[in-house]
């Protein structure tokens, strides 16, 4: 986090102010999109996630967690029903590790998966009034557009996904008549982080259970197996979760990296895995902490062996 | 000094007399005494992959065929990666009927038994 101008920071707060209050403008291209055809696609990916897909409807999005069979987070997919196809989000890092792994565990189901990510570009329009912006801005997409809910940040919001050569037209069509904010990556890793969603190579990997992340709405205890499923529901009954994601806050104005060690009464109770900046110079954070670690504690965030005091907050 | 052993014998697909029994006993009440039992696996389960057993006309193209005790089995040929070596036995004993997979792949089984990994 270095120290933005002044200018950097009005805009910063007028995105956060958008993201948070309003409608936002993204452009998340860098996310990865596989598109898989084939009449077992849904099933095969419902056998291999955490949620319930198999009722998933034509024009419906959801979240499930890839799972390995140690109940660990191989990623976190949204997984988009089209006409025909299923539209797979990937984090930016994975599409590739993802399509390896379907093909995998793929034997004799009718299923392709292709990686569309550089094909296609991806905007998402995101905010606590992206459903009033839709019900007046959402217009039949027309063919080779995919357009679904997709409320990746915590808050309600619509991925728009679109040939690369139409990304140009469609964010400057968006942006100049439809009343929604850009926000650029500073300020939708502080929404991020603020609203504890898990990324990959951060949050997210195969050092994590989706317990631990937090990633319960995501499971389907009741759907039968999947893969990891039998670690995952013994973990959960038998209370066995030894650590969780926690969120964390401090107002010292000091640089924090993730990375960092999070302390309580002197004793290491956790790593800090993010870290952001508010537009009121507040500082937010992400960590894995001990079980038994109460929202409301008061911990210390250690610089360098500099402590900066912090408090775990609700997410 | 030459030591000389045995060829070991090639990795297959055995079935037991016991279940190739019971295979033609619920083909021949499925009304289908000459159909060819498919052996496989899928992608699923709690270990990752699930064994599969069905009763199929014909075996695909591309299948490897294993004759044994009047029975034909067919595997396609990625699960037979999976399963060679694999003995099919058919248990009735009291902790419950129904077919086994003994497979010397499998590093872990879920607790139900129907998946593995390897």
């Amino acid at each position: 986090m270095s120290s933005p101008s002044r200018a950097a920071l009005a805009s910063l707060a007028q995105e956060y102010e958008a993201l948070t209050h309003g409608v936002a403008l993204l452009d998340r291209s860098r996310a990865g999109r596989l598109r898989f055809q084939g009449k077992d696609a849904l099933d095969l990916l419902n056998r291999l996630s955490t949620n319930q897909l198999n009722d998933l409807a034509s024009g419906e999005a959801r979240a499930t967690v890839l799972t390995s069979n140690k109940g660990r987070i191989v990623d976190v997919l949204t997984v988009a029903r089209q006409d025909g196809h299923l539209l797979v989000l990937t984090s930016p890092e994975t599409p590739r590790k993802v399509a390896e792994y379907i093909d995998f565990y793929t034997f004799s189901e009718d299923v392709r998966v292709e990686d569309i990510t550089g094909a296609t570009a991806m905007l998402s329009v995101t905010g606590p009034q992206a459903e009033a912006w839709a019900a007046t801005h959402m217009v039949n997409p027309g063919t080779d557009v995919a357009v679904f809910r997709d409320d990746f940040l915590g808050a309600p919001g619509y991925a728009v996904v679109v040939p690369v050569a139409r990304r140009d037209a469609l964010w400057e069509r968006l942006s100049r008549d439809t009343g929604a904010t850009p926000a650029g990556e500073e300020a939708v890793e502080a929404v991020r982080v603020e609203r504890g969603v898990p990324v990959y190579g951060r949050e997210l990997g195969e050092e994590y259970n989706p317990l631990e992340t937090g990633l319960r709405p995501i499971i389907s205890f009741t759907k039968g197996c999947y893969v990891g499923q039998e670690v995952v529901a013994r973990l959960d009954t038998y209370k066995k979760v030894q650590r969780r994601l926690a969120g964390l806050r401090w107002e010292a104005d000091a640089r924090v990296d993730a990375g960092a060690d999070i302390v309580l009464d002197g004793e290491g109770v956790g790593v800090l895995t993010s870290a952001a900046r508010l537009p009121d110079g507040a500082g937010v954070g992400l960590g894995y902490v001990k079980r038994g670690v109460a929202e409301g504690a008061g911990v210390s965030v250690d610089i360098l062996g500099k402590l900066i005091q912090a408090r775990l907050v609700e997410m | 000094m030459t030591q000389q052993t045995a060829p070991r014998p090639p990795l297959t697909i055995t079935i037991s007399e016991k279940a190739a029994h019971h295979v033609r006993k619920f083909a021949e009440q499925a009304g289908k005494p000459n159909a060819t039992l498919r052996v496989g696996v899928k992608g699923g389960g709690c270990s990752g992959l699930t064994y599969v057993l069905d009763m199929v006309d014909a075996p695909g193209e591309s299948d490897k065929i294993i004759k044994e005790h009047g029975l034909t089995l067919c595997v396609d040929k990625k699960s037979y990666v999976f399963l060679a070596g694999t003995t099919l036995e058919y248990s009735d004993g009291l902790n419950g009927k129904g077919f086994e997979f003994h497979n010397p792949n499998a590093k872990t089984t879920c607790g139900c038994g129907t998946s593995f990994s390897v």
